[in-house]
């Protein structure tokens, strides 16, 4: 008889090509292949592809099964490693279904149970058929190369609340990407630092992973990584404006701030108004926590009794009134507002916020 | 009493006999090996918490296995030669072709049914809604 079903399936399952991933398909796989052999054994000679996996599928679920129901007479038993007379339940109990000789009966002895001597009829009428493969033990675990803890790789911890059986910090190389030049030829300050990256001592490495990109300062240890950064960074800053390094106070030259001349002066003080108006925001916590200014020229005074008049040194020589109640929009879009006044205004806003908070605190006793 | 005395000595013989039958039967299981490999039993058993050390445990649910798909593979063998010969009935001239014993979905649902496996499968899947109904229909 020809092999027809095994190899017509095995083909087929060469020619579908995917891998899946899994011990389970593995084993599944082992498990077709076993009921197909005994398919054979009957005398099938071809096989369909979803029925032989239903049937497969089948399979596997009863061997799940009499191991369950094995355990759960071992474990009413009270006892946790299974039995003979367990196995034999529950194979009673599965083969309830179709029935077998003494199933009627309560009280019988297991050993004479109608289902061992029908496996016994089997093993006796059955060629035996081995299974075609050589089997490595299941389940099968890929390999995995753990990476060595601390204490295995012998190396100290940098830091004192870092435990040693935990891994070491990876290589900086690994999550810094070099920026390859258009030439070719890598920077040679970037050649540099590899080549000294050797004798940089592993302590020092976790420190470097931790400093900052542009460490302006400059420590002794990692200039060069922070050279290597900038490099970096310089190389990305042509690219794309968007990763260059921030700017620090002082790095680039910016004109100063002038104050507006109507700002200084007391016939502003209406524009100022509308000023504030126009930013909502501000209106009402410049309201009501400005603290007494010297210049203040309505009677209110809405300073709060307990606090305390700081004169901030920004502060710039501006007087405005104070009007509750009154919310007059005074906008002007055509007064010349440039983009510093209203810069200039905003850090105003932003200073007068903080100074109250700062009183707030003190006062409250933060 | 004495009957009694002899009754028990007769059961007790019996239950000898048995036990030497379960325990020779235990021991030729280890000269047969069965299909489905111990690995793949061992495996699925441990899934479901089976413990246990004894390897003959572990090759009598091995054999049961293979009883159960060999019973259930005989069964849809039988569907499958009905189905041929009655075919065969209609059509003399095919009756070279179809030599071919096929396991089919459909004997194998037939046999499963009787075992308590309830296993429906689609005839077909339609491409669209309107596949297969009449050209009428299917004008509009």
């Amino acid at each position: 008889m020809s092999d027809g079903g095994r190899e017509n399936r095995r083909e087929h399952e060469k020619s579908s090509g995917h891998r899946k991933s899994g011990v389970d398909n593995f084993a599944r796989a082992i498990a077709k292949i076993a009921v197909a052999q005994v398919c054979e054994t009957e005398g099938f000679q071809a096989f369909q592809q979803s029925a032989l996996e239903t049937f497969s599928d089948v399979a596997v679920r009863y061997i799940r099964d009499v191991g369950k129901t094995a355990l759960l007479y071992t474990n009413l038993a009270g006892r946790t490693e299974v039995n003979v007379f367990d196995v034999i339940q529950g194979l009673e109990d599965l083969s309830m279904g179709l029935g077998f000789v003494g199933a009627s009966d309560i009280d019988h002895c297991l050993v004479q149970s109608g289902v061992v001597r029908e496996l016994l009829q089997y093993v006796g009428d059955s060629e035996e058929l081995p299974f075609a493969y050589a089997l490595p033990q299941l389940p099968i675990f890929r390999d995995r190369k753990q990476t060595p803890s601390f204490l295995q790789a012998g190396v100290e911890p940098p830091h004192e609340h870092i435990p040693s059986w935990l891994p070491p910090f990876p290589d900086i190389q690994d999550h810094v990407q070099l920026p390859m030049q258009e030439n070719g030829a890598k920077d040679p300050q970037l050649v540099e630092v590899e080549h000294a990256k050797d004798d940089i001592k592993p302590e020092q490495q976790s420190s470097l992973s931790v400093q900052p990109l542009h460490s302006a300062g400059g420590l002794a240890g990692p200039p060069l990584v922070a050279e290597r950064n900038a490099a970096n960074l310089k190389e990305a800053a042509v690219t794309n404006p968007y990763l260059a390094a921030p700017l620090y106070f002082g790095e680039k030259e910016v004109s100063p701030a002038v104050l507006p001349t109507k700002l200084s002066s007391e016939a502003a003080v209406g524009d100022h108004v509308g000023q504030k108006q126009v930013m909502d925001g501000k209106i009402s916590a410049l309201e009501a926590f400005v603290p007494g200014i010297e210049s203040i020229k309505s009677g209110l005074n809405d300073s709060d009794e307990g606090q305390m008049k700081v004169f901030p040194s920004q502060r710039p020589p501006v007087q405005f009134k104070i009007r509750i109640g009154k919310r007059s929009f005074n906008a002007n879009p055509n007064s010349s507002f440039e983009h510093e006044d209203c810069f200039w205004w905003y850090r105003f806003c932003v200073t007068q916020i903080q100074m109250f908070m700062k009183n707030l605190m003190m006062h409250w006793g933060f | 009493m004495n009957n009694h005395h002899g009754q028990s000595q007769q059961s007790s013989e019996s239950k000898h006999d048995d036990d030497a039958a379960l325990t020779d039967f235990l021991a030729s299981l280890m000269e047969y090996t069965p299909t489905v490999p111990d690995e793949l039993v061992e495996h699925y058993l441990g899934k479901s918490g089976f413990q246990c050390p004894d390897v003959r445990l572990t090759r009598l649910v091995a054999v049961a296995t293979q009883k159960f798909v060999a019973d259930i593979a005989s069964d849809a063998l039988q569907h499958c030669k009905a189905r041929q010969a009655s075919v065969v009935k209609d059509k003399r001239d095919k009756q070279q072709k179809d030599k071919r014993l096929i396991l089919t979905m459909d004997d194998l649902s037939k046999a499963l049914r009787e075992y308590g496996v309830n296993v429906k499968h689609q005839e077909y899947f339609a491409d669209s809604p309107s596949a297969g109904l009449d050209t009428a229909s299917r004008d509009e």
